[in-house]
């Protein structure tokens, strides 16, 4: 696999940008318009005009509302790269890595890559956007009837078989949350900053059980955008650049097929090999992990496939004080998608560029040389990889 | 208990099963087992596909619970569903019948039934404890 190793020091991808909307319980805006307004914060955070930019990558939340026409409303002509991308909670690594190759090998020079969702409408639950049954007809309709809705009772069971093989806890699920809302008092653009204790998460109400409310995600209306550009390109911008070392992607494409992984390993550990191997790394130099964070649980897997403990090992790990920000692993520093903000895999992508830039204000990481940043969709059976550094990549084609 | 469904097209002869009392999987010609949604055999590849009959038995490899809000002093509803495994070996996502969360573990032996929201809709597999 071609890395940016593999090409003069000039053409490798950096992140040169970020545009982050107010994201929460905003409304009166639509996706599009979040949309357009993440592209707008990034150009102008980069130092770039919108006429510099020759490639868009759009990706849509669980309300399908951002569009290729997104161009249009933003006024760029003549691009050189246009996709909408799908890949679920992966789609913001997957469009890093799309924006990374194109910007590497001269397809485009500053690649936009933006999401936005706009979920939650005024007076409506938020479980009411994401909890509809599906059409009554179809394999899907079938689930319908057979008492699905929606990704939580899915991932639900995808925990039950972690906590029944490894013994994983409630408990240690609860250390998660607990830690991640730590971060999160230290973070001005969360959601949720009051302080949270291990008896707020065991008397939260059940969701779907193994789940408790606080085991699960927020649901946010917002946008994010990241700008992709060359390290040559990136030299003379606003900015300091965020480089980006490697990166993967994994599909087991097993949902619902007889799968002895479900619920145990995840498309993280082949995502995050090839990443690190790209990179050259390994977990142990990792500083700050930004680990998708739909739910508790997808922490506690994730942080396993990874390698940052043993496979069955994340519940102890977790529970050990190993998190939060007096912890050994800094780990979703800005409260993750269980406290700050629920932008699919902006969300650790957003924190992971603001980290590596050192401009986290109080829940900045001491270290952070390298970042990682990991994205999971549909129910476990996508997953993207990023690795990040205020460095350059070293080494490699002259 | 079930919800209301209809058939379309893809799964119209598994629910011909459903109707008879049938729970219906996918088989090769090799003899190999597939989910009943598979167009492609899951462990060779072939798309060469026919409907036949499993025994409907089944175990269980993990479960979650769900939990309706409470009115009131009525507890909320509780409901099970399921992660079920055909002896054939392919896997069923469904609900259980009849079981209380507390006494489930992974491997009880689990059996088919077939419910119907209401008349005029399909039957619909569900799986009790045995």
């Amino acid at each position: 696999m071609s890395g940016p190793r593999d090409v003069a020091a000039g053409r490798r991808p950096v992140i040169a940008g970020l545009g982050l909307t107010d994201v929460g319980k905003v409304y009166g805006r639509s996706a599009q318009q979040f949309a357009a307004d993440a592209v707008r914060l990034a150009v102008a955070d980069a130092g770039l005009q919108m006429s510099d930019v020759d490639g868009l990558l759009t990706s849509s939340g669980v309300t399908r509302g951002v569009a290729m026409s997104l161009q249009r409303d933003l006024g760029l002509t003549d691009l050189a790269l246009l996709s909408e991308m799908q890949a679920f909670g992966a789609t913001a690594g997957a469009m890093v890595q799309m924006a990374a190759l194109a910007v590497q090998s001269g397809t485009a020079s500053v690649v936009a890559c933006v999401f936005a969702d706009d979920p939650l409408k005024e007076g409506k639950t938020a479980g009411s956007a994401y909890g509809t049954r599906r059409a009554p007809s179809g394999w899907g309709g079938l689930m319908g009837a057979s008492g699905y809705a929606g990704p939580n009772p899915l991932y639900a069971l995808a925990a039950r078989r972690h906590m029944q093989t490894y013994g994983t806890t409630t408990e240690q699920l609860g250390a998660v949350a607990v830690a991640q809302r730590d971060w999160a008092v230290l973070n001005p653009l969360a959601q949720l900053r009051t302080p949270m204790t291990l008896a707020d998460h065991a008397g939260s109400r059940w969701v779907v059980d193994p789940f408790r409310k606080l085991d699960c995600c927020l649901v946010s209306n917002g946008g994010a955008a990241v700008l992709v550009t060359t390290a040559e390109r990136a030299a003379d911008l606003a900015r300091p650049p965020v480089h980006v070392h490697g990166w993967g992607q994994a599909h087991p494409g097993r949902l619902l097929k007889h799968s002895e992984d479900f619920g145990l390993v995840t498309g993280a550990v082949a995502s995050g090999a090839k990443a690190f191997a790209m990179a050259g790394l390994t977990v142990q130099d990792v500083d700050v992990a930004e680990l998708y964070d739909c739910y508790t649980y997808t922490v506690v897997v994730s942080l396993e496939d990874y390698g940052f403990c043993a496979k069955g090992e994340g519940g102890p790990f977790a529970a050990s004080g190993a998190l939060g920000p007096e912890g050994t692993l800094k780990l979703n520093t800005g409260g993750g998608q269980l406290s700050s903000y629920y932008l699919w895999g902006m969300t650790p992508l957003t924190e992971a560029v603001i980290q590596a830039r050192g401009e986290a204000g109080e829940r900045q990481a001491d270290a952070h040389d390298i970042v990682l940043v990991s994205g999971n969709g549909g129910i476990l059976d996508h997953h993207s990889t990023l690795i990040l550094s205020p460095h350059p990549v070293s080494g490699g084609a002259a | 208990m079930v919800g209301p469904l209809d058939r379309d097209g893809d799964t119209a002869p598994f629910l011909d099963g459903t109707a008879r009392g049938e729970f219906l999987l996918r088989r090769c010609p090799q003899g190999h087992w597939s989910e009943p949604a598979a167009s492609t055999c899951t462990a060779c590849g072939s798309v060469e596909l026919s409907w036949a009959a499993s025994t409907g038995d089944a175990r269980l490899v993990s479960w979650a619970v769900t939990h309706g809000r409470p009115d009131g002093d009525t507890p909320p509803p509780r409901h099970v569903l399921a992660v079920v495994e055909l002896d054939e070996g392919p896997w069923w996502w469904t609900s259980l019948v009849a079981a209380d969360p507390e006494a489930l573990s992974p491997g009880i032996p689990l059996r088919v039934e077939f419910a119907r929201a209401a008349e005029q809709y399909e039957a619909v597999p569900v799986f009790r404890p045995v």
